[in-house]
């Protein structure tokens, strides 16, 4: 039998890691925005005085290599090029319409070569200053242009033949007649910088305008200087150099000198001053200082560099408006910071404002179920250098418990705030069935209240503050009107002939209730409430709102109204009540709760069933009219909607079996899952004591408690400032052990840590006793201990241990000089737990490690110990726990240690047949082994010959960077050209040459490098019915920053959703026009194979995007398996819930 | 002058300081490379017990299971690469097979031999039949990319033939050459050069372009994969400006074989006609495709014969003999991993014969 093979792959979290930022005027010409790339998506916001604020982000099919804005002469507004890693290039413009933003794709195409060598220098692509061409660098010896002189839609790239072969930088000139090139390349003599004019007519260089042989030997960046001045700036490790064909300056300010210079932007127009960021993280000023030249000209006398302070390890950096910065990081969180004309304390002038999570790069990561609920928690390993740091990230939002108070079969739950004279609610009014109860909050004291106007021996079906001081509290028989200041009753109204009120809804300004199919409308007033419209609607009314739409607004004109037997959802205008809009929701579930709302400048009506599905329309404010219906599930009982606010947004719990924020990102509306079991009324409460929480109520209890920030993936970081690399969990001691990595500099009187750090903060340091070295006389270990060069930067391994509560760091235990901790697991070995640490000895000599140790420890009563540490003969780049033995890979083996009674390390038995053993996985009596070249082999350990046996391989030259066992047949690894695959072993087949070679049955590019697979899931698991059969789930983690998952699914669901995905591939059109059959092809230097045995998740999860013609376009023709197995048409609401459900795996 | 700076991020000569910078988005592939083609590991003796036969020259088949030897004899045999054991084989010459190339399916066979009629032919792998005789062509090849022409080489001269038909298509003499004692006329990558005794073809219109300055006496030379650059002995000639780019001495008197993947040059000393006998070289060379340095020289201690690569650059195979024809010590096929150390296989029982690889 065929084991299953059909996979589903999506991204969980989008890559975080920024690679390239722009600024300009993209989306207006008034408007100033910044663009972020990160991996294949783009971000662009806009640049307020309030910040950025998000406008569109967008998935390209391509990860991005180069992006550049830039103007075609006469245009008011920038148009975006961009060149995908795969050579896809194009340039976008923006075009907006009202508040909708549309990408255009002005032009594109693929500018790659079947021949060329890919420069090692990666892609440079430049553009003339005047936007008459574009200038690439793809190939060594190769320059292609682009001309821009004529609209084409076609980008065309013609190459012309360069004699400089490696070229670090190229950059565009400016004020030249022709279209000139500026590059530094390297020869056998050093580096050197050259212009090229190009002829656009010839497509040729014409002539080298000037040239500078022989600069600093490690110059890498040049900045063009833009008119008058004009000229360029090279930037070299220590020095810098201005040249301008005539005259050349150069500087070596010993600031720049502790790092390498990465990257810069311009601040002015004039080009007089530019900022610079290091590898280190330091932010410089480059000013140039100017003098006449005596005929109106200036000319550059000198170069200045001013430290200004530290930000995020930059990758890019561009200059907004007002000395506010962006900082795009790959390595760290990207920020915003502004520059102050003054250095604070510190010596700073750096300011941050704002900070943006990046989880990049992930080099390792754990599942953990921390809170024991059922739902995992990642642990990522995050970031390098120092932005080093672990991410705890939860799927979902969390809600801190601050109180909770033992009270069952609340019906409703409102605060209030009375006669405090402040702005903080003191109350909370309960309601239950036949009674109301009071509660006053002082302080954290919470206590039972009467209040005079009140009525308590009936249920409540509202109460809130209202204008004029006043409160309102409905119950079935009448509305009350109470002085919030004498607490005393001063209006009442009841319906007439004393009818039941049978729903309510109610602003700060305006009633409205009904009583059965009658409905009232009522404004308040002071000491009144007038009628002021009545209508009767042709059946009973089921829910009700009036909440205002918009900011500080606090009435308005429209009611919402849910009604039962038609089962349909109407919009009535006041004060008169009549309707202006009506949608019949269709199906036989009662409308139970809506709710009007303003998200992000959109207006929408909610409207929650019975089932705990979710209608919402756009809500058009002007005309009251209901468009673009959508629908979800949120959970299987009756919902209840409630608005509340949370950091200066608008949200909307869902009160239900599975509680759910809902919010808007993106102009999209999002629903985020609550990590609380069920909540049935929730109200906000801004208490003295409690401020901004949330009073939820469950069956049997209220909490008090506070929302986290709001997001669908909820990250908390744990700043380590050095890099760390492995990390493991150990229940038993309620710990993680992380293996880290730090900087020491070599100075007068040693190694010394280069800033303080996770590793030299901790409660307990193990610094190795002696300055150890594995001295066995036939290496050549004198290369081990050969001291550094005074100034040199060495990297210190240490193991860290980390409480599983605190996050602080209990013990760091530090290797010794040169000894590079590479593995590390927890497992239980005899009786024991350990913590087993693999290393390897560092010779640079070396081209691979000759030595290294397996380290044992044991963490009890908060003592860290080591148990036993062993040689061995290379580096272990892999550890596992197998069959109550210790599985290493150590160089091109893999070994299996028994763990003696003696408590030693015996070896049991070998592989050989790889070239280094990276990775391993085990399941059973099986051994998945990754291979650096050789992608991945599978073993079997013969118990009763205490031997390996070698199953079966693929034998395609993939480069590993990960691999995971799926079941006993399927295997999935990652290679280093981004894409995913999956073999199997063919058990069943005649031949052992056939049983021997794995098949690759699954293949698809995912665009980043996948650095760790785990077994796990971020949701809770089992949470009712799915339309959905998906089986296992493999989380990974990349260079990216992005967490993604594979799952199996069964090949009639594969069948459908490959028909799907073909109809989104064709309805949905791409940004760039790059095709997504070539996106996801499997793509290596030697090959470029279709995408198979995977659906690509995100473009299924892209068809709840979707407008409703366009998913009806897509649910067209497509057939789904009814009950009793017939087949039938699939209806958009069908595609919807599947859909969404795929959604919930993640 | 002051000292030059020092790069600070290198790409460390150290495996483990790389797999830990590839984790953060720092790749270095060819250092990457290097290592895999520093070091060889013996996996396979293909061989005939109770023959004195001797292999001359191999090739795998497409497939990745067998590999097809020639031997002195003028025999051809397929061994399958797992077992070591012959599954067919066939009389295609009287004598020596120098040289051997199947086509992509597998399904065509071209060898060449040194004395006798006819000097090349092709042959069919399906029944091994012979497709049709090329009488005097002392070498021949496959066009590079569609396979359906054979450049044969006659000498100074080279001639182009139909696969389908085996007519002759185009002669290509040049006026004056550079009398090379071992020429072997060669396409280029994309199919529209040849290069023949020094002398580079059009082959649309089948005139000579250019003649490259002779600079030793056996070998014309080969196009580099990059389309750029041909290898001629010790010289490196830039393909766009003939200009000399480059001198490499490792590559002198090597006949360069281009992995197909991975940028790497497999350099094999091509045989020294002494006075009594012909010389073999015991070891080759790999050598960095993109710059030229040397990144090992691989002793096998035998007289190697011919060598060859695989498609995926991950196995190796090295006609390896001792004595000569007429004083047979031991003649085998050995193949090798590309990548895997030898030495790893520390507490294995020594295997068999082997000795120990230099790198």
């Amino acid at each position: 039998m065929k084991a299953m093979a059909n996979h589903y792959v999506v991204t969980a979290h989008k890559p975080t890691s920024v690679t390239a930022c722009v600024t300009g005027n993209f989306t207006s010409p008034t408007d100033l925005n910044l663009i972020v790339a990160k991996n294949s998506r783009l971000e662009i916001y806009l640049v307020t005085p309030e910040g950025l604020r998000p406008l569109k982000d967008i998935g390209l099919y391509g990860k991005i290599a180069v992006m550049k804005l830039f103007r075609p002469e006469h245009e008011k507004k920038d148009l975006l090029f961009l060149v995908t890693l795969r050579y896809d290039a194009m340039i976008l413009e923006c075009i907006s319409d009202g508040d909708n933003l549309e990408i255009l794709t002005k032009a594109h195409g693929n500018v790659a070569d079947c021949i060329g060598k890919p420069s090692d220098t990666g892609i440079l692509a430049v553009i003339d200053p005047k936007a008459r061409v574009i200038g690439l660098r793809l190939y060594d010896g190769l320059f292609k242009i682009i001309p821009l002189d004529k609209e084409n839609c076609e980008l065309k790239a013609s190459s012309i033949r360069m004699d400089e072969l490696l070229v670090h930088d190229v950059e565009f000139l400016h004020g030249c007649t022709n279209p000139t090139i500026i590059l530094i390349h390297q020869d056998v003599n050093g580096r050197h910088v050259k212009t090229h004019e190009i002829s656009l007519r010839d497509k040729e260089f014409v002539k080298t305008p000037w040239k500078q042989d022989n600069v600093e030997t490690e110059a890498s960046m040049i900045i063009p200087v833009p008119s008058p001045l004009c000229g360029a700036i090279i930037i070299g490790q220590e020095s810098i150099l201005y040249h301008d064909g005539v005259t050349s300056i150069a500087v070596a300010p010993p600031v720049i000198k502790q790092s390498t210079i990465t990257c810069y932007a311009k601040v002015d127009r004039s080009g007089l001053r530019y900022l610079l960021g290091d590898m280190a993280g330091h932010l410089y000023m480059l000013f140039l200082d100017v003098e006449s030249r005596g005929d109106g000209g200036d000319v550059v006398r000198d170069l200045k560099v001013e430290l200004l302070g530290e930000i995020s390890i930059p990758e890019c950096i561009t200059y907004l408006d007002n000395g506010v910065l962006y900082i795009g990081s790959r390595l760290g969180d990207s920020q915003l910071v502004k520059l102050n004309s003054k250095a604070d304390d510190t010596g700073s002038y750096v300011n941050l404002m704002e900070s943006f999570t990046n989880l990049a790069p992930i080099t390792d990561m754990c599942v953990v179920d921390l809170e024991r609920q059922g739902q995992g928690q990642l642990v990522t390993c995050s970031g390098a250098f120092k932005e080093g740091s672990l991410r705890i990230i939860r799927n979902g939002i969390g809600i801190q418990e601050h109180a909770s108070i033992d009270l069952p079969g609340i019906k409703g739950m409102w605060a209030l705030n009375i006669a405090s004279g402040g702005k903080f609610d003191n109350t909370i009014v309960l309601s239950f069935v036949g009674q109301t109860r009071i509660l006053s909050l002082n302080g954290e004291e919470v206590e039972e209240t009467d209040i005079a106007g009140f009525t308590s021996d009936q249920q409540t079906f509202f109460c809130g503050n209202v204008v004029h001081e006043q409160i309102v509290q409905i119950t079935p028989s009448s509305a009350r009107l109470i002085s919030a200041k004498t607490k005393n009753l001063l209006a009442e109204w009841k319906p007439p002939n004393d009818k039941n009120i049978s729903v309510v809804a109610c602003n700060m300004e305006q009633i409205v209730m009904s009583t059965g199919s009658e409905l009232y409308y009522i404004e308040i007033h002071p000491d009144e409430l007038i009628l002021k419209g009545t209508t009767t609607l042709e059946v009973e009314v089921a829910c009700l709102d009036i909440s205002p739409l918009g900011e500080g607004i606090t009435r308005t004109d429209w009611v919402a109204v849910g009604l039962w037997t038609d089962i349909s959802a109407r919009i009535l205008r006041l004060p008169q009540l009549e309707e202006v809009a009506k949608d019949n929701l269709g199906g036989e579930i009662i409308p139970r709760s809506v709710l009007m709302t303003t998200f992000e400048n959109n207006n929408y009506l909610l409207c929650a069933l019975g089932d705990g599905s979710m209608f919402y329309f756009i809500l058009n404010i002007e005309s009251g009219s209901l468009t673009e219906k959508k629908k979800v599930t949120l959970g299987t009982q009756p919902t209840v909607l409630r608005a509340f606010r949370s950091l200066n947004s608008t949200n909307v719990f869902a009160c239900s079996d599975r509680p759910t924020v809902i919010y808007s990102s993106n102009h999209k509306l999002v629903f985020s899952n609550v990590n609380m079991k069920e909540v049935n009324h929730m109200c906000s409460l801004n208490a003295e004591a409690y401020p901004d929480s949330l009073a939820l109520a469950t069956d049997s209890s209220v909490t008090i408690g506070t929302i986290d920030e709001i997001q669908k993936l909820h990250i908390r970081t744990v700043p380590l400032q050095e890099s760390p690399r492995r990390i493991a969990y150990q229940e038993q001691s309620q710990s993680f052990g992380v293996l880290s990595v730090r900087m020491d500099i070599q100075d007068a009187t040693g190694c010394n840590p280069s800033r303080a750090s996770a590793s030299t903060m901790a409660q307990s340091v193990t610094v190795p006793s002696s300055v150890g070295t594995l001295t066995s006389g036939k290496s050549g270990a004198s290369g081990l201990i050969a001291a550094a060069e005074y100034g040199q930067e060495v990297e210190v391994h240490s193991l860290l241990i980390i409480d599983q509560n605190t996050f602080e760091v209990l013990h760091a235990y530090q290797l010794m000089q040169q000894e590079y901790a590479m593995s590390l697991i927890s497992c239980r070995l005899g009786e024991e737990t350990y913590y087993v640490v693999g290393t390897a000895m560092l010779n640079p000599e070396e081209s691979e490690p000759k030595q290294g140790r397996l380290l044992m420890f044991q963490l009890a009563d908060n003592k860290l110990t080591l148990v036993s540490d062993k040689e061995i003969k290379g580096s272990c780049y892999s550890l596992a726990e197998f069959n109550g033995k210790l599985l290493a890979s150590i160089n091109s083996t893999v070994r299996l240690f028994e763990w003696t009674a003696e408590k030693e390390l015996r070896l049991e038995c070998s592989h050989f047949n790889n070239i280094i053993s990276l990775y391993l996985k085990t399941k059973g009596d099986f051994i998945l082994v990754g291979d650096l070249m050789r992608s991945m082999t599978l073993l079997q350990y013969k118990t009763m010959e205490g031997s390996f046996e070698e199953i079966a391989r693929d034998y395609n030259p993939n480069w590993m960077t990960s691999i995971e066992i799926l079941d006993d047949e399927v295997f999935l690894g990652a290679e280093n050209n981004f894409n995913l695959f999956v073999c199997q072993k063919d058990s069943a087949a005649p031949t052992d040459d056939e049983r021997s070679q794995m098949q690759v049955v699954g293949q698809i590019h995912v665009g980043d490098m996948i650095n760790v697979f785990r077994h796990g899931s971020l949701v809770m698991q089992n949470l009712g019915e799915t339309s959905t059969p998906t089986s296992g789930c493999v989380l990974f983690g990349t260079v990216g920053g992005a967490i993604g998952l594979v799952s199996q699914i069964s090949a009639d669901f594969y069948d459908f959703l490959y028909e799907l995905q073909n109809k989104l591939s064709v309805v949905i059109k791409s940004v760039g026009k790059i095709e997504h059959s070539h996106w996801r092809s499997f793509h290596t230097d030697i090959k470029t194979e279709p995408c198979e045995g995977f659906i690509d998740g995100d473009l299924i999860e892209s068809f709840l995007d979707l407008s409703i013609d366009k998913m009806k376009e897509v649910a067209n023709g497509l057939q789904i398996t009814g009950e009793g197995g017939m087949k039938q048409e699939c209806t958009v609401d069908d595609l919807v819930k599947m859909v969404e459900d795929l959604t919930r795996i993640h | 002058k002051c000292p030059d700076p020092k790069p600070r991020i290198t790409a460390s000569n150290n495996f483990i300081v790389r797999c830990a910078r590839r984790q953060m988005g720092f790749q270095s592939r060819n250092m990457d490379r290097r290592l895999t083609h520093s070091r060889f590991c013996p996996v396979q003796t293909i061989r005939l017990p109770n023959d004195d036969l001797f292999f001359t020259c191999a090739k795998f088949m497409p497939g990745d299971k067998n590999i097809v030897v020639g031997d002195f004899s003028g025999e051809v045999r397929l061994f399958n690469m797992n077992t070591g054991n012959v599954e067919s084989m066939f009389q295609a010459h009287d004598s020596y097979i120098m040289h051997m190339e199947p086509n992509w399916k597998g399904d065509l066979l071209l060898t060449s031999t040194t004395w006798g009629r006819p000097l090349s032919a092709l042959w069919s792998m399906k029944d091994y039949d012979m497709k049709f005789p090329l009488e005097n062509e002392d070498y021949v090849e496959f066009s590079k990319v569609s396979q359906d022409k054979i450049l044969g080489t006659e000498g100074e001269a080279a001639t182009i033939f139909d696969v389908a038909t085996g007519l002759r298509i185009q002669n290509l003499v040049p006026t004056i050459s550079n009398q090379y004692t071992k020429n072997m006329a060669t396409f280029s990558p994309n199919d529209e050069l040849v290069l023949s005794d020094g002398v580079l073809f059009d082959v649309a219109s089948g005139k000579p372009i250019h003649k490259l300055d002779k600079l030793n006496q056996t070998q014309s030379g080969v196009f580099h994969p990059n389309r750029f650059e041909i290898v001629s002995n010790t010289e490196v000639w830039d393909l766009r400006t003939f200009h000399l780019l480059k001198t490499v001495p490792a590559l002198n008197q090597c006949t360069p074989l281009f992995s197909p993947l991975n940028n790497v040059i497999y350099a094999l000393k091509m045989e020294q006609e002494t006075d009594e006998d012909t010389m073999f070289d015991s070891s080759f060379k790999t050598i960095d495709a993109v710059d030229y340095s040397n990144i090992a020289t691989i002793d096998v201690k035998r007289n190697i014969h011919d060598l060859v690569v695989n498609k995926f650059d991950t196995l190796i195979a090295v006609v390896e003999n001792q004595g000569m024809y007429h004083s047979v010590k031991e003649s085998v096929v050995r193949l090798y991993d590309v990548g895997r150390r030898r030495d790893d296989e520390d507490d294995l029982e020594e295997e068999d014969e082997e000795d120990d690889m230099g790198s």
